[in-house]
């Protein structure tokens, strides 16, 4: 009887203390997003769907959510693509394995905040050090100013996730290559296969599903990455670099809507359940094979 | 054969160059800004004339990074603390016993890692401003806590469950009662776990953004983040040469720390991502 009941009284800390830090704030979130709100959060009366009316009418929504669309899909893929190439160099036995991994981890021990305001430094158009270095290497001709205009910010702001997810990424696909055992690339070797078919034949499939994992984890993390966007631009020029977590900040915290705010909360709930489901899918796939 | 091994590692260092030249740029600038001076400090050169160490000194009295530096300290020192404490038992318990639910828990875990704080800001911002409590740093740790379980659990329980159980029996065999076995067998292989997964639930709580934002109002409160952010945002002259040595001073320490820590992470992910 007492194995029984243990692991539940093991577990009960952890899931109660993780329950109340998510639950109870969405059911706050369910409930804004139902009532008209004032801007201090008082909750008037019941509107049902209003909330998420006004969102679907607002071309400012419509045009962050493509952004957002736009902005996951180029720093995940990007990610992916650059990733392969260094996690297989650093799987090899090379002089200065060690520090080639710390430089490029880097940016995951530097605060997102703190790698954004060097950032939007750098990026500055007078005195940035960007322009002068692209000057120097005569790539443009004249100061460029980065952060004035969407067409050039979102760019960099994609530049920049891709630089900062690309660690993780790594990580993952070093784990995944660590476990594949080196005799078969051997037996490869002797049955005359070159190094392209031993990738394409063996290194390829045993890490598709650390890259489907890598997929599903950096999509929901880039989607809900706050930080580089809301340092850099804070969304502007005009709202033209929000994606949804800035634009919902901006609506909830500068323009205290909060009802519209907590209904972006609940469509991105949405979103990333569907996530989630096709992460513990994959992930299950994984444990049957 | 050595020569080999040498041009290979040209070859790759030649290859990883360029990601690695851009990886390294904005750290570089953030070095060099924070060592220029007020008037070179628009001069976009790469060498600053002369080394500004002052800077350093400067910033620490005007920016007010000291009390932001304890108030970062102090938040994640507690929430490290809290996360580990209730995250230990539930990995153990994960690792170690079959029971109904157990998968249940997992995917909470896996649910509750899904959701970042950003999605549910304004609902803690509700329960917490209706509880009087804006400002108050201890909500910030119980709020890190909440998010960190997952992380922690799952690191922990990968680790754990590379303890192999042979010995727990044994010393069962031998007469010794759960609890003993668990205190003078498991604990003691248990503890780099530990420490390796409180580091980095340290960092993520070092690092975090959009939560402090909204529950800190009064600059005496501020963690680091935050600080550094309000000494850019909304300002019509930034000291750049003070902004980039808070930052610097911010990140490095933490850097450090990570690099001597990063391939733990490579292997307690991994096994906790296929296990």
């Amino acid at each position: 009887m007492q194995r029984a009941t243990a692991p539940y009284f093991l577990i009960l800390p952890s899931f109660l203390l993780a329950a109340a830090i998510i639950l109870w704030p969405l059911k706050e979130i369910v409930s804004l997003s139902l009532h008209d709100v004032n801007r201090f959060g008082i909750l008037r009366d019941f509107v049902g769907l209003e909330h998420f009316r006004v969102l679907f009418a607002d071309p400012d929504f419509i045009a962050a959510t493509w952004r957002t669309l736009i902005w996951t899909a180029c720093v995940v893929l990007g990610t992916l693509i650059v990733s392969v190439p260094i996690a297989l160099i650093l799987n090899e036995d090379f002089y200065g394995r060690g520090i080639a991994r710390i430089l490029i981890m880097l940016p995951w021990a530097i605060s997102l905040t703190m790698t954004a305001v060097v950032w939007r430094w750098a990026l500055n158009g007078e005195s940035g050090m960007l322009n002068s270095a692209l000057r120097d290497l005569g790539v443009i001709g004249s100061n460029i100013q980065w952060l004035a205009e969407a067409s050039t910010a979102f760019p960099m702001q994609i530049l920049i996730g891709i630089l900062v997810s690309v660690p993780f990424t790594v990580t993952i696909f070093l784990g995944g290559l660590s476990s594949v055992p080196e005799d078969l690339y051997e037996a490869a070797a002797t049955e005359g296969a070159g190094r392209w078919d031993q990738f394409r034949l063996i290194t390829l499939p045993l890490l598709r599903p650390f890259i489907n994992i890598a997929f599903v984890l950096n999509t929901i993390y880039v989607f809900n990455s706050f930080p580089i966007i809301w340092v850099t631009t804070q969304g502007g020029p005009a709202n033209s670099t929000h994606i949804l977590v800035t634009y919902l900040y901006e609506l909830g915290f500068r323009l205290g809507r909060l009802g519209d705010a907590a209904a972006i909360s609940l469509i991105m709930f949405a979103i990333l359940l569907v996530f989630t489901l096709i992460y513990v899918r994959l992930a299950m796939r994984e444990e049957k094979a | 054969m050595m020569n080999r091994k040498l041009k290979r590692s040209l070859l790759f260092w030649l290859c990883l160059s360029p990601i690695i030249v851009v990886i390294l740029f904005p750290y570089a600038v953030m070095t060099i800004t924070s060592l220029k001076s007020a008037t070179e400090v628009l001069n976009p050169t790469w060498w600053p004339e002369e080394l500004h160490w002052q800077n350093f000194s400067e910033m620490w009295q005007t920016s007010g990074v000291g009390s932001a530096l304890a108030n970062s300290l102090y938040v994640s020192t507690l929430s490290t603390a809290l996360t580990i404490i209730v995250s230990i038992p539930a990995a153990y318990a994960l690792s170690r016993y079959e029971f109904a639910g157990r998968n249940a828990y997992r995917q909470f875990l896996l649910v509750s890692q899904m959701l970042s704080p950003i999605v549910l800001v304004i609902g803690l911002f509700r329960l917490v401003a209706n509880a009087g409590m804006i400002d108050n740093l201890n909500v910030l740790v119980i709020i890190y806590t909440g998010f960190n379980i997952a992380f922690c659990v799952w690191m922990l329980q990968s680790y754990f469950s590379t303890i192999p159980r042979d010995l727990e029996e044994a010393a069962w065999m031998e007469g010794a009662n759960r609890w003993r076995t668990l205190r003078s067998v498991f604990l003691p292989l248990a503890v780099p776990a530990m420490v390796v997964t409180a580091i980095f639930t340290f960092i993520n709580a070092w690092n975090e953004f959009v939560i402090a934002l909204t529950m800190l109002r009064k600059e005496e409160n501020y963690t680091l983040p935050i600080r550094v952010l309000s000494l850019v945002a909304g300002r019509y002259t930034v000291d750049w040469h003070y902004v980039m040595a808070a930052a610097f001073v911010a990140s490095v320490p933490v850097a450090i720390l990570f690099a001597w820590l990063q391939r733990y992470l490579v292997r307690g992910l991994s096994i906790g991502a296929v296990k």
